[in-house]
C-alpha cells in the first residue's frame, strides 16, 4: 500500500513540477523590436512615424459593445474606432497635448456657424466625396444619420444630445421606423453641402455635439435598422468586408475614399481585424506575445501583465502610461441622511484614504490621486485640494471629527455604501473606504450590486438609495467631450436626476451648480468657458458630492509590428485612425 | 424500437416547451420576487444614458410589458410559425423555428447560436474522442495490471486530471505550448471546412485540457468497471472454453464494462455540446458556452433562452441515444 | 503424499461409440516420455491421470493450499464424483485441471495427464488449444456464467469456432443441433436468444451444450444442479449421463450432493482441506465408506430407504483454514474417533491406505475398526 502511495504521488508531482516551471520561467515574450521608443514615448510623440501601406491590424476586444453601428454606440473605444468606417461632421485631430483636445473639422469644410445666441448651427460638407458603395455623400445623408438616432427602439445605445437639444418637431419625432415619411423639421439642408442645425436653447458646445459619430452619414436606401451595425456603408477610409455579430468584424480599404475628408485618418494597413475574445487576461498574453496588435478597449492591461510590464524594462520601454479622462470616484448621495448634511460629507472628504482608493483602484500606473471633480484633461482644470489630500494622504482624522461636531455626529454614524460587485477595483475601493472611515465613527454598511443593473436598478434608483439607506456609491465617469458641460452635465446637474438609470446619484440640485452649467451652455469664449468651468469645479468639491479617488490612468502596451502610434488626449488611448504596420 | 424512438421524441418535445417555460419563469418572476419591474429591465438594454422615453420605447419593442403568458407564447409561436420582426425600416420574417431576437442587438438570435455550434461541436467532439480513446485504454490497461507500477502511474495521473481545474490545466498548456515555447498558436477557430489542419492545430490544446479532465475520469470508470467484470463468472467461462486472452477481455470483458460508460459518456457530450464554457472561456474560442456567458451577463432572454433550450435538446438527445445504444448492448433492458 | 498408491483402474471399456483418437505426439511429450522411463516413473494411463497435485496460492494473511496433494486416473465412459464441503479444494481441481490458473500468482506442482500429456508442464498456449475443446467444463450457475450481452447461439458456436476451422453458418447449424441434442424445443429458433430469455433448466442445458461444442473427451461438471429446481435437476443428470454414454466421454462430477453422486457416479472421492480423504467405487463408499468424515456426510443425509432417524447427525466444528491446515490428520480437530489413534491424529498425517480392491482411506484407524464403528452407525440410524 505504500508503495502505491508514493507511485502515485510521483506521478502527481510531476506535473506540479510542470506547473510550477511553467509559472517560475521567464515572461519568454518575443522582443519588442530592435529600437523600443521608451516608456510613455507615445504620449508626447508619434511612435514609429511611417507612411508604409500593407499589413493586417489585429484587435482583440472582450465584448462586442453597445453596437458597432456610428448612430448607437457611447463608448470612448468605439468612438475612436469607428472613425475607420465613419467620419463625422467634427472630429479630434490627430496630435497630442491640449492640441488633441480642440476639434477639427472632419466631413465639414469648417467649424459649424452659430447664429448670434448660439440656437442655430450651421455646417458645410466637402463636396465630391463618395460612400464606399459609390454613391455622393451630401448633406441630406447627415440629415438622416441624426433622424435614425431617435429611433431608440432600435438603437437605443447612443448619446441623447440631438433629443435633448433640437427645437422643431424633436420632441414628438419617433425616429424614421415608427414615424415613416415624417421629416424632422429641426434639421434642414438648404443643398446638398449644407445641414442647419436649430436648437431649442443656446447650446456653445454644439460643436462637440457634431464630433460624435452619430453625424456620420448614413445613406437612407441602404439603412437596415439593427442590422446596420453588420454592413454599415463607410464613410471613412475602411469598409466592413464581412462582420459577425459578437465576434468578428473585417476591415479592408474602403476604394471610394478620399484623404482630403478627414486628414485625421489614414489608409494604411490592408486589413483591420476586431476578434471579441471575452478573456481579458489571454488578450493581453496574445498583444505581448505578437499574436495580436492591439486591445481595442484601451483601458490597460489587466493586474497580471501590468506586473509583468512593470517589473521587465524591456516590456516597459515599450508601454505607455497615459491619463485617460476617466475619474473613478464615491458619489455621496445628498438626499440620504445624515448626508443631507455637508459637513457630514465633508468629514466623509477629510477621512477618506487617498493611498488606499489610488491602491484599490490599481496603483500609481492605473491612477494618479485625485482631488478635484474634474479630471485633468478637460478644459479649464485648474488643481485644487479643499480636503487636505496632499498634506494627509492617508487621512486626515482631526479634520473629518470636527466637521462629524458641525453636522451633529460627533461620534459618528452608520450609512451605507453601494458599489459594484464583479468589478474588483469597485470591491476593493468599497472595503478601503469602509476601513478609512471606521476610526472616525463611520460605519460604512457595503452592498454589492451586479454591474449590469448598478444605474438601472440599485445606485442608479434615487428611491432604492434613500429607502436603503445607501449614501455611498462607487462611480466612475468619463467626459462626452472635454469641457466641464460635457464632463459634469449629467453628473451634477439637478434636471439630469431620473427615477431609473440616474447617473446624478448624489441627487444634487444646487441651484448654483445649475446656473453655473446654464451661463456655460451660453458662453461664447474659450476663456469664458474655462472659468466658468472652474468655478463649477469648485462649488462641486464645496458641495463634497462627490470623493474624487483617482483620475484614471490606463498602462498601454504597444506593439512593436504597429507604426504611427500616439496617444490621443481626449479619447485617452492610441488613436486608431493613424495605426498603419511595418 | 421504432415506436419507442416516437414516443422519447413526443415526450422530448414537451420536455423543452417546459424548459422553457421554466426559463422564461426564472427570468422574469425571480427578478420580480425582488422588487425589479420591467421599467427596470429595459434600462438594461438602452445603454449608458438611458432617458424615460429611450427606455419605454425599449420596453414596447421588445414587448416586455406584455404579460408573462403573452410573451411565452409569442415565443412559442416563433419556434413553431415564424416570426415578422420590425427593427428597422423594413420588417423582416424569420423563418420557424425562429428563436426570437437578442435584447441588446435586436438581431435574430439563431444565426448567432448557428455560427457558434461548430466551435462547441469541434471542441467536444474532437476532445470526447481523445478522452474516449485514453481513457477507455489507460483504464482497461490499469485494470490487467492490476497493483502494477504502470496501474498506480496512472491512477495517480488520473487523480491530477480530475483534480485540477480546466482552467489551470489549460493556462499550464497555453504558457508552455504557445507563449513560451511557441509551438502551436495562440488559438482562434478555423473551420473544418476552410483548413483542416489548422482547425486541429488550434484546437489541440483546448482539446487536451477538456480530455484530460474527462480521460482521467474514465480511465478510473473503466479501470473499477473492468475490474469488476472480469471477475464475473462469463469471464471464467470465456477461459474455460480456450478462448484467446484478447478475445476474453474485449469481447467478453470489455464490452460488459463499457455499458455504464456509455451512459456516462452520453451524458457527458450532451452536457458539453452545451458549451463548454470554461475551456471556452480560456482560449478564446467562441462556442455556446460563451455565448451563455454574454447573454446572461447582458440579461438577454431570447439569447437565454435559444442557448437553454438548444443545450436542453442536446441533452434530451443524448439521454435517447444513450438509452437505445443500452438496449442494444444489453438485451436484457430490451422492451 | 506419503505413503500410498495411486488409485488405479482397469482399462474403461468405451461406450456405445467409443471413440479412439490416435494422437500426434509432440517433441517435448516424447522428451518426459523418456524421463519417465529413465527415472521409472509409471506411464500415464487413462483419460486424465493426476499425480500429487497441489495448488497453493500465496496471499498476504499465508499460502492458501487449496489442493495439497490429489492423485486419480480416470477413463473414458467412467465418472468420477468429488465429494466434500465448501473449501474442500474440489472446484480448484477442476479450474486447475483446465488450467485457469496459469497465470495467476498460483503455485501448481504436481502432474496432470490429459490422454498423456502433462499439461501442468506444457505452454499456456497448448493448454488453451486443449480448453474448451478436449477438456470442457459445464459451471454452477449458468445464469452468471453465461455472457448476458450475446446469444446463446453464439456463445455455443464461439468454442467451436475457435477450435476449428469452419465458416460462421456451420458453426450456427451445429449450435442448432447442439441444442437440439440437449432437449431444448423449437432449437432453431432460441439459439437466437439470449440467456435471461430462459428458464433455469432450459439455461443448464444451454450451458452443457456449450461445453460439449467440440466434442469434449473430458467433461467437468461443478455442481451443475446446485442451482435448479430438485424436478429439474434429475433431467439435467439424466442428460449428463445420456450425453457421457453418447460420447464416451471422462466425466468428473462435483457435487456437495451425495444424492447427485449416487445417480451418476462410478467412483467417488471424498476431498477434505484440500487433501483425499478417501476413493473407492461408488458402491464402496455408500455401502462400506471407512473415513470418519465419509461417515459423517452419509449420517447427515436424509435416506428415503431408510426409517426416519430422530435427527439429522451433522459434522460437529468448521471446515478448516486452508492457510493454517490443523497438523496431523486435517479432519482430527472434529472426529468422534481420534480419541483412539493414541495422538498419531494429532502429529502424523494418514497416508491414504487400501481398505479394499481399489478403495483408499487416509485414517490412522485400522480397517477393522473402520468396519466396526460403521457397523454400528448403520445399527443406530435403523
Amino acid at each position: 500500500m505504500r508503495r502505491r502511495n508514493t507511485i502515485g504521488l510521483a506521478a502527481f508531482s510531476g506535473i506540479t513540477a510542470l506547473v510550477l516551471a511553467a509559472c517560475g520561467g521567464s515572461s519568454g515574450s518575443p522582443s519588442p523590436g530592435p529600437s523600443s521608443a521608451g516608456f510613455n514615448a507615445a504620449i508626447s510623440s508619434t511612435v514609429n512615424p511611417s507612411t508604409h501601406k500593407g499589413g493586417t491590424i489585429t484587435f482583440n476586444l472582450t465584448t462586442w459593445q453597445d453596437s458597432m453601428d456610428p448612430g448607437g454606440t457611447y463608448y470612448a473605444s468605439n468612438w475612436n474606432f469607428t472613425r475607420y468606417y465613419a467620419t463625422p461632421l467634427m472630429t479630434y485631430p490627430s496630435c497630442q497635448g491640449s492640441c488633441g483636445l480642440h476639434l477639427v473639422p472632419a466631413l465639414a469644410t469648417a467649424p459649424g456657424t452659430p447664429s448670434s445666441n448660439n440656437t442655430v448651427w450651421t455646417y458645410h460638407i466637402k463636396s465630391g466625396m463618395k460612400f464606399s458603395d459609390g454613391q455622393p455623400i451630401t448633406s441630406a445623408d447627415v440629415k438622416y444619420a441624426v433622424m435614425r438616432t431617435f429611433a431608440k427602439e432600435v438603437l437605443p445605445g447612443g448619446p441623447v444630445y440631438f433629443q435633448n437639444l433640437l427645437a422643431g418637431n424633436a420632441a414628438s419625432y419617433k425616429g424614421p421606423y415608427k414615424d415613416k415619411g415624417k421629416d424632422l423639421t429641426s434639421v434642414t439642408t438648404p443643398n446638398s453641402t449644407t445641414v442647419v442645425f436649430h436648437l431649442n436653447k443656446p447650446f456653445a458646445d454644439f460643436n462637440y455635439v457634431a464630433a460624435i459619430p452619430q453625424t456620420a452619414p448614413v445613406p437612407k436606401n441602404k439603412d437596415t435598422g439593427a442590422s446596420y451595425q453588420l454592413n454599415p456603408v463607410s464613410s471613412g477610409p475602411y469598409k466592413v468586408q464581412s462582420a459577425t455579430l459578437n465576434k468578428t468584424f473585417v476591415l479592408v480599404p474602403n476604394p471610394n475614399w478620399n484623404p482630403a475628408m478627414d486628414p485625421a485618418v489614414h489608409q494604411y494597413a490592408s486589413k483591420i481585424i476586431l476578434n471579441i475574445n471575452p478573456n481579458a487576461n489571454d488578450i493581453d498574453n496574445r498583444l505581448i506575445a505578437g499574436d495580436i496588435q492591439m486591445d481595442a478597449a484601451g483601458t490597460g492591461v489587466q493586474s497580471a501583465a501590468r506586473a509583468k510590464i512593470v517589473t521587465n524594462p524591456t516590456l516597459k520601454a515599450s508601454s505607455d502610461d497615459p491619463v485617460t479622462g476617466f475619474m473613478w470616484f464615491i458619489y455621496q448621495d445628498t438626499q440620504v441622511p445624515p448626508l443631507t448634511n455637508v459637513h457630514c460629507r465633508m468629514a466623509i472628504e477629510y477621512a477618506a484614504n487617498k493611498t488606499t482608493l489610488q491602491d484599490a483602484y490599481g496603483g500609481p500606473y492605473q491612477g494618479s490621486i485625485a482631488t478635484t471633480a474634474m479630471p485633468p484633461n478637460v478644459i479649464g482644470y485648474k488643481h485644487f485640494d479643499l480636503y487636505n489630500a496632499g498634506s494627509h494622504p492617508g487621512g486626515d482624522t482631526a479634520a473629518a471629527k470636527q466637521q462629524l461636531s458641525l453636522c451633529g455626529k460627533p461620534n459618528g454614524f452608520s450609512i451605507g455604501m453601494a458599489y459594484r460587485s464583479d468589478r474588483p477595483r469597485d470591491t476593493s475601493a468599497a472595503q478601503a473606504l469602509q476601513a478609512a472611515l471606521a476610526p472616525v465613527g463611520i460605519k460604512v454598511s457595503l452592498h454589492g450590486f451586479p454591474s449590469g443593473t448598478y444605474f438601472t436598478n440599485f445606485a442608479g434608483v434615487p428611491k432604492y438609495m434613500t429607502t436603503h439607506g445607501i449614501g455611498l456609491a462607487t462611480g466612475g465617469w468619463g467626459p462626452d467631450w472635454p469641457d466641464a458641460y460635457g464632463w459634469g452635465w449629467a453628473l451634477f446637474d439637478g434636471k439630469a436626476i431620473v427615477p431609473a438609470g440616474n447617473t446624478n446619484i448624489g441627487a444634487l440640485n444646487d441651484p448654483v451648480v445649475n446656473n453655473l452649467f446654464l451661463k456655460l451652455e451660453a458662453a461664447t469664449s474659450a476663456s469664458a468657458q474655462a472659468t466658468i468651468s472652474g468655478q463649477i469645479d469648485m462649488q462641486l468639491m464645496k458641495d463634497a458630492v462627490i470623493v474624487p479617488a483617482v483620475y484614471a490612468k490606463a498602462l498601454l502596451y504597444r506593439s512593436s509590428a504597429l507604426t504611427n502610434i500616439m496617444v490621443q488626449p481626449y479619447y485617452g488611448m492610441y488613436n486608431y485612425g493613424t495605426l498603419g504596420t511595418k | 424500437m421504432g415506436t419507442f424512438i416516437v414516443r422519447r421524441l413526443i415526450a422530448s418535445v414537451f420536455l423543452l416547451i417546459v424548459v422553457a417555460a421554466i426559463t422564461f419563469a426564472i427570468f422574469f418572476l425571480l427578478p420580480r420576487l425582488a422588487g425589479q419591474t420591467t421599467y427596470n429591465l429595459a434600462t438594461q438594454y438602452v445603454g449608458r444614458n438611458p432617458t424615460r422615453s429611450a427606455v419605454l420605447q425599449i420596453e414596447q419593442q421588445l414587448g416586455l410589458n406584455k404579460p408573462l403568458y403573452v410573451q411565452y407564447g409569442h415565443f412559442l409561436k416563433g419556434i413553431v410559425a415564424g416570426e415578422h420582426y420590425s427593427a428597422g425600416p423594413n420588417t423582416v420574417y424569420c423563418p420557424p423555428p425562429c428563436f426570437g431576437y437578442s435584447f441588446k442587438s435586436q438581431l435574430p438570435v439563431w444565426p448567432q447560436m448557428a455560427s457558434d455550434i461548430p466551435v462547441t461541436l469541434s471542441l467536444a467532439i474532437g476532445a470526447s474522442v481523445i478522452w474516449l480513446v485514453s481513457g477507455v485504454s489507460i483504464g482497461v490497461l490499469s485494470a490487467l495490471k492490476r497493483g502494477s507500477v504502470f496501474d498506480r502511474a496512472a491512477m495517480g495521473v488520473a487523480l491530477a486530471g480530475v483534480s485540477l481545474p480546466v482552467f489551470f490545466t489549460g493556462l499550464i498548456l497555453l504558457e508552455l505550448f504557445v507563449y513560451k515555447w511557441n509551438l502551436l498558436p495562440a488559438p482562434t477557430f478555423v473551420p473544418f471546412t476552410q483548413n483542416p489542419w489548422k482547425w486541429a492545430e488550434n484546437l489541440i490544446l483546448p482539446w487536451i485540457t477538456l480530455a484530460f479532465l474527462y480521460a482521467a475520469l474514465y480511465a478510473r470508470l473503466t479501470r473499477a468497471g473492468m475490474l469488476e467484470t472480469m471477475n464475473e463468472d462469463y469471464i471464467r467461462t470465456a477461459r474455460a472454453k480456450g478462448l484467446p486472452e484478447r478475445t476474453v477481455i474485449t469481447k467478453h470483458g470489455l464490452r460488459a464494462a463499457l455499458t455504464p460508460l456509455v451512459t456516462i459518456f452520453g451524458m457527458d457530450l450532451g452536457l458539453l455540446l452545451g458549451g463548454a464554457i470554461i475551456t471556452e472561456f480560456t482560449f478564446g474560442l467562441h462556442g455556446l458556452g460563451l455565448f451563455t456567458i454574454e447573454a446572461i451577463q447582458n440579461q438577454d432572454l431570447p439569447e437565454i433562452l435559444g442557448v437553454t433550450l438548444l443545450a436542453a435538446f442536446f441533452i434530451v438527445i443524448a439521454n435517447m441515444v444513450v438509452d437505445i445504444l443500452y438496449a442494444y448492448i444489453d438485451p436484457r433492458v430490451r422492451p | 503424499m506419503v505413503g500410498g498408491e495411486s488409485p488405479r483402474q482397469g482399462d474403461g471399456a468405451g461406450g456405445r461409440f467409443a471413440r479412439r483418437r490416435a494422437r500426434h505426439r509432440s517433441s517435448m511429450e516424447l522428451e518426459a516420455h523418456a524421463t519417465r522411463e529413465r527415472t521409472g516413473e509409471a506411464e500415464p494411463s487413462g483419460m486424465l491421470d493426476i499425480r500429487d497435485l497441489r495448488i497453493h496460492f500465496p496471499t498476504d494473511d499465508g499460502l492458501v493450499k487449496a489442493v495439497d496433494g490429489l492423485s486419480f486416473t480416470l477413463d473414458r465412459g467412467r465418472t468420477l464424483g468429488i465429494v466434500g464441503e465448501s473449501g474442500s479444494g474440489k472446484s480448484v481441481t477442476s479450474l486447475g485441471i483446465l488450467g485457469l490458473y496459469n497465470t495467476g500468482n498460483a503455485q501448481m506442482s504436481g502432474k496432470i495427464y490429459l490422454d498423456g500429456e502433462d499439461i501442468v508442464a506444457a505452454s499456456q498456449a497448448r493448454v488453451r488449444e486443449l480448453r474448451g475443446n478436449k477438456m470442457a467444463m459445464i459451471f454452477q450457475d449458468p445464469l452468471s456464467s453465461m455472457h448476458p450481452y450475446y446469444t446463446v447461439g453464439d456463445q455455443i458456436a464461439e468454442a467451436y469456432l475457435i477450435h476449428n476451422k469452419v465458416g460462421k453458418k456451420a458453426a450456427r447449424a451445429h449450435a442448432v443441433d447442439l441444442l437440439k441434442r440437449v432437449g431444448i424445443p423449437q432449437a432453431a429458433s432460441r439459439v437466437d436468444d439470449y440467456p435471461h430469455q430462459f428458464s433455469g433448466g432450459m439455461r443448464q442445458r444451454a450451458m452443457i451444450a456449450m461445453a460439449l461444442s467440440c466434442d469434449p473427451e473430458l467433461l467437468i461438471a461443478d455442481e451443475p444442479t446446485t442451482a435448479l429446481d430438485v424436478t429439474v435437476q434429475a433431467q439435467i443428470l439424466d442428460l449428463i449421463l445420456d450425453l457421457q454414454q453418447e460420447y464416451d466421454s471422462a466425466v468428473i462430477m462435483i457435487t456437495h450432493d451425495l444424492g447427485v453422486v449416487a445417480e451418476l457416479a462410478d467412483d467417488i472421492l471424498v476431498m477434505y482441506a484440500g487433501r483425499m480423504a478417501e476413493y473407492g467405487s461408488s458402491e464402496d463408499i455408500f455401502t462400506r465408506p471407512g473415513h470418519p468424515y465419509t461417515w459423517g456426510l452419509l449420517g447427515s443425509m436424509p435416506r428415503l430407504d431408510e426409517v426416519r432417524q430422530e435427527r439429522l447427525l451433522s459434522i460437529r466444528g468448521t471446515p478448516p483454514s486452508l492457510i493454517n491446515v490443523p497438523a496431523g490428520c486435517p479432519f482430527h480437530p472434529r472426529c468422534d474417533y481420534a480419541a483412539r489413534t493414541n495422538g498419531r491424529s494429532e502429529n502424523e498425517v494418514p497416508g491414504l491406505r487400501p481398505v479394499g480392491p481399489g478403495h483408499l482411506v487416509a485414517c490412522h484407524l485400522s480397517t477393522d475398526e473402520q468396519r466396526r464403528i460403521w457397523a454400528e452407525r448403520a445399527k443406530v440410524a435403523s
